[in-house]
């Protein structure tokens, strides 16, 4: 094998084995950044090594890469985004939605499972973070799933993959992220919402499809409640109020994109006003609540930030290391033909997901192959979507599954690590279902950017 | 079976921050006077620093009603918004890190003793951490003095004049994270060692109180 | 010795005559010397974020980077003089200012006036930028007037005397920003970049001449004491490939931009003149904005005033010298 090979799998190695001490991901990837710095150097210097790598084109260029960061016009969207996730929350808005929403769905079998599903798509259209729609889809719909006994397994893998639809249905810091990694213009952030729309509302179709179909299948899953009101026009009219503000917001993000008012960047900051807005309106916002929203988004901005920093380091060893070009012959090496290779990168996105989170795979792994993509001819657009469905469902995969630690915090005490994991087994396979199904029909991803801009 | 709102839907209100609460394990370390102090500091610039969110909404505000309104576009406020968004999570860096609220991979974590997982920190801190901050402000300093030495502006001629400020803002918020990371520092040796002397031990609670 | 050099680029190597030259010359480099300098390209932003190429060459962190040095215009004021002029000269006046009339020379100390140790090379050039991308036809200086428009550099500074609303959003969300009417316009490169981009598909009018870039000139930086210490022989043979790399692309440049343009209008993009006497107001207006830049920074005014010194005799001969383009 050649050095290089061997640098670039050593580097992968030691981050994985660090990453298990569960030091901070950032800092396990900004240390393996200098560890193999040192290593690099030692094996040029001492060993002579026949490798284009030193340290001032390493490690040296941090601060502008860091720079780089910090100049960003597009990535002021990730913490206006948190901000505005960290309002509605506040606000409120969702807690009354499911509650009106119960009455309307709640005769049908699997019908409060569909209603999380419903409500879970809605508050995705709103908020980019994964956090927010599954802690408050947990907090809202698990209680009334187990009174009414609910099978654990259906009703918190429900309320747990609906909630992570947030990071793929337009808005979503992930999508921005994935625009500003990749920095092409046929992949704007614009492009990227609109690709990701068809396939988040298809996922949440095919949700509901398997929330109505299980029951009939093994009723015991979702028993129908008895002794419900009846639906009646009152019932109509109280979820068609409870609706409007999350519309309102939803129109007021993605509506100023569309008429021009605003670029999907500035659209978040219209977002996050807008939530600050719907607080205001429902009484909930005061200097406390407020001034604990901001300290909170700081701390998130700031974690995923610091990965930032960390990635931005180990990305650029790596590539001193001779990463790209390791990587890129590999995968352009492999004898499966070009849609073999995007198997293959997604196949292993998938693997990676089960241990990595998001932010590490979008900022280390998407540039990496970004560019064989490219070369091969696909639409970015398309294989970038798929690499979000991949990424989304990482959320749900253990034994690193974000959506799982969080919905875990939330779940009435019966339910066991087990039954969600049981719970979750069914989605994936969903999750699997739709990126085969959006692989294998392109236009259910790159449609939508068509005709918008035409 | 019956539903009714009063039982089964009047949930205590969903908050964000409680679901990071159960997602960070954080080890719970001791502190000691001088990690008190370092704490508090930190802290206090991390909270000052969250109402830049504030700011950066209102700026977009104005940037796209002036634009959208008034036809009045304007690369200054395009460059106000990162320069602050940029200053709120830089400052916000060493906070976090106080809080500890950065991402850990925590499936084994969780289940090792007190005094491992405070191994696990102190090799951390002294081996990953501190060397990549150490390198990082070491390459920053200079990289902020030229632009300051040459009087560095935006590259657009109606953009901000003034860019060694930024710079320096990052150079700073590293050196926050070094003084944060020695402050953990202490506080994994107060608990290894001894040394400095223990106060006393965080609990969830009193640790909900420093993060809100 | 042998030289390694590493260097990052300002723009894809995919796209012509901007990007292109910096792939050739890295390919040529290597053949032509048979191994004694070897140049790996880092696409744009794989190693050095694109506006700090000048900063990382300049502190030797890597040995060359290849840009349009008007990104550095916050760092040296003058360097506009030498990447892309409002009214400035035609490409093959401002090569023949460029070698013969002493730019070479004045770049070099117009870097070292501001403490940058780095070797500037001609190493690129293409011919005139289109005036952009409009919703709306411009027929007088008053549609100028609130326009939403995206433009850089000292043309933007023209454009908002004018009462235009300029703004610089990134590149990435130009097309889409067009398409919804979030800007009326945007200038971007010439048309076989744009076509890349896809201005053509979102809003009809293709305007010209490109008054605010009748040159585009791009650059190879090497670290200072890279280039001092490399062999004669490696010194001219990066001089004869630069200078190879700015025809090739001037070349490809000129070769492409005609089919492209031709297709535009094929499909109904209207490709129309900014009337004269717009033109002749955008041009007062410029020298208003290049007197008050020369009057800021010395190196700015030297090179201004020794390119109109150039200007002045070279006119005698450009009026009279060309057929008329529609002849
Ligand atoms: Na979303
Ligand atoms: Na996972």
């Amino acid at each position: 094998m050649e050095l290089e090979a061997v640098f670039v799998i050593g580097m992968f190695l030691t981050f994985g084995v660090l990453l298990m001490t569960g030091f901070p991901v950032a800092w396990v990837l900004g240390g393996t950044a200098v560890i193999w710095t040192l290593i690099g150097v030692i094996a040029v210097e001492d060993f002579g090594a026949n490798l284009w790598f030193d340290y001032p084109s390493s490690m040296g260029l941090v601060p502008e890469r860091i720079w780089g960061i910090v100049e960003s016009d597009t990535l002021v969207a990730l913490p206006m985004f948190i901000f505005m996730g960290i309002m509605l929350d506040q606000s409120g808005v969702a807690e009354r939605l499911m509650k009106s929403m119960v009455k309307l769905f709640g005769n049908v079998r699997g019908g409060f499972a569909v209603t999380v599903i419903v409500i879970g798509v809605l508050l995705a259209a709103t908020t980019g973070i994964i956090g927010a729609s599954v802690v408050l889809l947990g907090m809202l719909s698990l209680p009334v799933m187990m009174e009414n006994k609910y099978d654990k397994g259906f009703a918190v893998g429900t309320a747990c993959a609906t909630g992570t639809l947030g990071i793929l249905i337009p808005p979503s810091i992930m999508l921005v992220l994935m625009a500003d990694r990749l920095a092409v213009p046929e992949a704007s952030v614009g492009d990227l919402f609109m690709g990701a729309f068809l396939p988040g509302l298809m996922l949440g179709a095919m949700y509901v499809g398997y929330a109505l179909i299980r029951p009939l299948l093994q009723p015991n899953v979702a028993p129908v409640p008895q002794g419900l009101e009846k639906v009646s026009w009152s019932v109509v009219w109280d979820v068609a109020k409870a609706v409007l503000p999350t519309a309102a917001l939803i129109l007021g993000v993605l509506g100023s994109i569309f008429a021009g008012v605003a670029t999907p960047t500035e659209a978040s900051g219209v977002g996050a006003f807008g939530a600050l807005i719907l607080a205001l309106a429902a009484g909930r916002l005061n200097l406390k609540v407020l001034s604990s929203s901001l300290q909170q988004t700081t701390r998130t901005a700031a974690f995923i930030f610091a990965i930032f920093l960390g990635a931005t380091a180990f990305s650029v060893v790596l590539r001193g290391l001779g990463g790209d070009t390791v990587i890129e012959e590999a995968l352009l090496g492999l004898p499966f033909g070009p849609y073999g290779v995007i198997l293959t990168i997604l196949f292993a996105v998938f693997l990676l997901g089960f241990f990595l989170d998001w932010v590490e795979i979008t900022l280390i792994i998407l540039p990496l192959v970004a560019p064989v993509v490219q070369q091969l001819g696909f639409d970015l657009v398309w294989f970038t979507i798929m690499f979000a469905m991949c990424l989304q469902t990482s959320f749900l995969t253990p034994p690193v599954g974000f959506a799982l630690f969080y919905i875990k915090g939330v779940a009435p005490p019966e339910i066991k690590v087990t039954d969600i994991y049981r719970g979750v087994v069914p989605f994936i396979i969903i999750q699997l279902v739709a990126l085969a199904i959006v692989f294998l029909i392109p236009e259910i991803a790159t449609w939508l950017p068509s005709v918008a801009y035409e | 079976m019956t539903v009714s709102d009063q039982d089964s839907l009047h949930t205590p209100h969903a908050s964000v921050s409680d679901a990071d609460e159960l997602l960070h394990h954080h080890t719970e370390l001791p502190t000691t006077r001088i990690s008190q102090w370092l704490d508090s500091i930190l802290t206090l610039i991390g909270k000052g620093a969250s109402w830049l969110w504030v700011v950066v909404t209102g700026v977009i505000i104005w940037a796209v009603v002036g634009r959208y309104v008034f036809g009045q576009g304007s690369v200054l406020l395009e460059e106000v918004q990162w320069h602050l968004a940029g200053t709120g999570w830089l400052l916000g860096l060493a906070y976090t890190l106080v809080v500890d609220d950065h991402v850990r991979v925590d499936v084994l974590h969780e289940r090792w003793s007190l005094k491992t997982q405070a191994w696990i920190e102190l090799l951390g801190l002294l081996f990953l951490l501190l060397p990549f901050l150490g390198l990082a402000v070491y390459e920053m300093v200079p990289y902020a003095l030229s632009s300051w030495e040459i009087g560095e502006t935006s590259q657009a001629p109606a953009g901000l004049s003034h860019r060694w400020v930024l710079k320096a803002v990052l150079a700073l918020s590293f050196a926050l994270i070094i003084i944060a990371a020695l402050s953990r520092l202490l506080k994994v040796t107060a608990l290894l060692f001894g040394f400095p002397k223990p106060i006393r031990i965080e609990t969830p609670d009193n640790k909900k109180e420093d993060a809100s | 010795d042998d030289l390694r050099w590493k260097m990052p680029v300002a723009f894809a190597t995919n796209l012509p005559g901007l990007g292109s030259p910096a792939a050739w010359v890295a390919d040529n480099l290597t053949t032509a010397s048979n191994g004694s300098i070897q140049v790996r390209v880092y696409e744009p932003g794989k190693l050095v974020p694109p506006f700090d190429i000048l900063q990382s060459v300049s502190d030797g962190k890597v040995s060359a980077g290849y840009t349009w040095i008007g990104y550095d215009q916050g760092k040296v004021p003058a360097v506009p003089l030498f990447a892309a002029v409002p009214f400035g000269m035609k490409p093959w006046a401002y090569i023949g200012w460029y070698y013969y009339g002493g730019g070479h020379e004045l770049l070099q100390e117009t870097y070292h006036n501001k403490g940058f140790k780095v070797h500037a090379q001609l190493c690129g050039i293409i011919g005139p930028e289109t005036a952009g991308w409009y919703a709306n036809k411009i027929e007088s200086l008053d549609d100028y007037k609130g326009m939403k428009i995206r433009f850089a550099g000292l043309g933007g500074k023209v454009l908002e005397k004018l009462g235009a609303s300029v703004t610089m959003m990134p590149g990435g969300e130009l097309y889409q920003a067009l398409e919804k009417g979030t800007i009326d316009a945007t200038e971007f490169s010439m048309p076989a970049i744009d076509q890349i981009l896809g201005f053509d598909q979102v809003v009809k009018y293709n305007l010209f001449p490109g008054w605010h870039q009748q040159f585009t000139a791009q650059y190879m930086l090497i670290n200072q004491d890279e280039w001092d210490g490399a062999s004669d022989s490696q010194k001219a043979l990066v001089e004869a490939s630069c200078t190879a790399a700015t025809t090739l692309g001037l070349a490809e440049g000129e070769y492409k931009n005609g089919a492209v343009l031709a297709g535009f209008q094929e499909n109904g993009i209207h490709a129309d003149q900014i009337p004269t006497d717009v033109l002749k107001k955008l041009k007062a207006v410029t020298q208003e904005v290049l007197e008050e830049e020369a009057a800021k920074d010395a190196d700015f005014k030297r090179a201004y005033e020794s390119q109109q010194e150039f200007l002045k005799t070279y006119k005698v001969w450009d009026e009279r010298a060309y057929l008329p383009a529609d002849l």
